[in-house]
């Protein structure tokens, strides 16, 4: 009895030891991983550009861990599927805020949706960084998000700046995807071309799933547009480039980011391009940083990077250089994140403004006669 | 008048591809009482079969066109068997339910198989084009009609000069009739999904060189196709025809002459017109004259 006794003795004893120890390496491993959300549309119309900023955000998380994580703990990117519309993309945020409560979320590059989940930023009082360009979105003043791409009064300004004072524009037409993205830029390029004497003949916008946008080019065509300006996606940039060559249309066309990334070159032939000139947010290829990451996630993934991808994975090294310096308490990296100036980047340097803009300028490009080679022209900085 | 010739045939053209798609709807319809909510799912599957005979097997044209629409013919098969014989017992609301969760599996199975990235197919036409005055029309659109009509010839001639048409157009007027005479209604509704998929390939590879494979095309055209019936009137062969290509021209025309911003609410609104005043549609019959 009382060699049992010491037997049930010895087993509690070691079995508290060890929940202890369990308990205490349990403890440890929370510690050491950081738990960051995403909401990425990885499914649905818009996932052309949501894989690009899903690999870099994987691409960056194994980047900040390599280098030592942050202070010794590792982060753990947590990815939703934010889908094509507003409501996917609330669920997606209150889903990864509600279960995995980081201290810290990527938003998606679209700004119906980043305008759409902002009152849900607002009650979850944690920092986020958003790609989308839309004006509105600051404008809501929103005091925990972040932009880390250019807003789109400034590449509207850049393309109207260039289409005028450039190409001599006296008669530009405008042609915009129907969205705020879009009728934001129309808008603001409208407004600059008209204080600058050269008002729009006409200005026409199609739907997000259109495939056919000849009636909108032949108008334009007809009211006598001497330049056609384009605020476009991916997909329907394509889809304009190639319809504008079979209409038989020779106007020179500026066009949005959307339309200069490799999803949108790899659907058209050199011939498509000519006379093409774009406003990106960024010439990857004309720096040391932007050619690196270029040749990296190009050897990782197997395809080209945009700069929507490269802006994601400059927010996540931003994001965890912050929390490196005062932690993972959110109002610390609001007032950290706020401060930010000449953060180098590989797409840009980043100084947020007091309505949280972190980029402010925009890059000129061409394309080469007869290729698909995009060459550097103009650096245009709009404060 | 120049523009308005572009416009018309760019018109036509889109028209054509609605009109082969609202077949399929009405090919499976007439014989099977089922709205095909994944016709759109089967144009996208045609066009990224185009897409693994053309571009990544590098077959000529001459046996990767056949086989692709070889392809959808034996998918059709395979729809018909996984989805509709299990459920064509059961309500008809349930087929249909199955059909816009077939089309669900076929477009996230597109995307893990073909990921996110829009494919361009060539043209068989190249980037040919026709001037007439200053206007300019590609051949490929131009063709596009060409061929529709051909489809539509062929189409004719076989529910109205075959024994094959004949037993179709019977299961259609009357299934259960149509078994008590002796007519082997399981192989022929088979046949039905498998024309309808044929005639959604053709719509596929047509449409693709102009718009792009891509796993996201299907919904657009389908509900474009939808509206197509619902004006031409369902169960009509030529109503799927005539809607085909009014809401082809009603978007074109619309966006250029009256409202680009809003050519969808034309287009649809012209449907909902057509519920109100006509619901059988143009060439539909009323419900309670079907014999």
């Amino acid at each position: 009895m009382k060699n049992l006794t010491l037997n049930l003795r010895a087993g509690l004893t070691k079995a508290a030891i060890g929940s202890l120890l369990v308990t205490a390496c349990a403890a440890v491993s929370a510690q050491q991983t950081i738990t960051v959300g995403a909401t990425v549309p990885i499914t649905g119309p818009l996932s052309l550009t949501g894989t690009q900023y899903f690999n870099s955000l994987k691409l960056a998380e194994e980047d900040i861990n390599k280098a030592g994580g942050i202070k010794g703990a590792k982060i753990a990117i947590v990815i939703e599927d934010a889908q094509a519309s507003n409501s996917t993309m609330i669920n997606a945020f209150i889903k990864v805020v509600q279960e995995r409560k980081p201290p810290f979320v990527f938003l998606t590059s679209y700004s119906t949706q980043n305008i759409a989940v902002a009152p849900e930023v607002m009650k979850a009082a944690i920092p986020v960084m958003y790609a989308g360009g839309a004006n509105a979105v600051a404008d809501l003043n929103n005091k925990w998000m972040f932009r880390i791409r250019p807003q789109d009064s400034t590449a509207a300004t850049a393309m109207a700046r260039y289409v005028k004072d450039k190409l001599k524009a006296s008669k530009p037409g405008i042609i915009y995807i129907q969205n705020d993205f879009g009728q934001g830029g129309a808008n603001a390029a409208a407004k600059l071309l008209e204080e600058q004497g050269a008002k729009p003949v006409g200005s026409e916008s199609y739907g997000q799933n259109d495939k056919d946008m000849s009636a909108q080019l032949l108008n334009l065509k007809n009211k006598g547009a001497d330049v056609i300006i384009a605020f476009v996606y991916p997909l329907d940039a394509a889809l304009l480039l190639r319809q504008m060559k079979t209409l038989g249309l020779k106007q020179p066309m500026m066009i949005s980011s959307g339309g200069l990334v490799p999803a949108t070159i790899q659907l058209l032939s050199p011939s498509d391009l000519e006379n093409v000139w774009g406003v990106t947010d960024a010439f990857l290829a004309g720096t040391p940083k932007g050619k690196d990451f270029l040749e990296r996630y190009k050897a990782k993934f197997g395809s080209d990077v945009d700069p929507y991808g490269a802006a994601y994975y400059d927010g996540a090294r931003l994001m965890a250089q912050a929390m490196s310096a005062v932690g993972t308490e959110p109002n610390a990296l609001q007032a950290y994140l706020s401060k930010v100036k000449d953060f180098q980047g590989v797409a840009h340097v980043y100084s947020f403004d007091d309505k949280r803009n972190g980029v402010h300028d925009v890059a000129v490009v061409k394309f080469r006669p007869g290729t698909k080679d995009m060459e550097f022209i103009e650096t245009i900085t709009v404060k | 008048m120049d523009a308005l010739l572009q416009l018309l045939v760019n018109g036509v053209a889109l028209g054509s591809v609605y009109s082969l798609v609202a077949l399929g709807f009405i090919i499976v319809y007439s014989a099977t009482s089922v709205v095909n909510f994944a016709a759109g799912q089967f144009v996208m599957l045609s066009a990224f079969f185009g897409v693994m005979t053309i571009l990544n097997l590098k077959l000529a044209p001459a046996l990767a066109y056949p086989l692709a629409i070889a392809g959808m013919a034996v998918f059709g098969v395979i729809f018909y068997v996984a989805i509709h014989l299990p459920l064509q017992k059961r309500p008809v609301v349930s087929v249909i339910i199955g059909t816009v969760a077939a089309g669900i599996v076929m477009q996230n199975a597109a995307l893990l198989i073909w990921g996110p990235l829009p494919s361009r197919i060539p043209s068989l036409f190249g980037d040919a084009n026709v001037s007439i005055g200053s206007s300019v029309v590609t051949v490929h659109a131009l063709a596009t009609i060409g061929i529709t009509l051909v489809l539509i010839v062929l189409l004719y001639l076989l529910l109205y000069r075959t024994s094959a048409g004949r037993a179709m157009r019977a299961i259609a007027q009357d299934v259960e009739a149509a078994r008590m005479m002796g007519l082997p209604v399981t192989l022929w509704l088979g046949f039905a999904w498998i024309l309808a998929a044929v005639f959604s390939a053709f719509a596929g590879l047509l449409v693709a060189p102009m718009w792009f494979a891509d796993v996201n095309m299907g919904d657009p055209i389908a509900l474009k196709a939808f509206a197509a019936t619902v004006i031409g009137g369902f169960g009509s062969v030529p109503g799927a025809i005539a809607g085909g290509l009014l809401v082809g021209l009603v978007e074109i025309l619309g966006a250029s002459y009256i409202s680009s911003t809003y050519k969808d609410l034309l287009s649809f609104g012209f449907m909902i017109l057509f519920l109100l005043v006509r619901p059988q549609g143009i060439f539909g019959e009323r419900i309670s004259e079907r014999g």
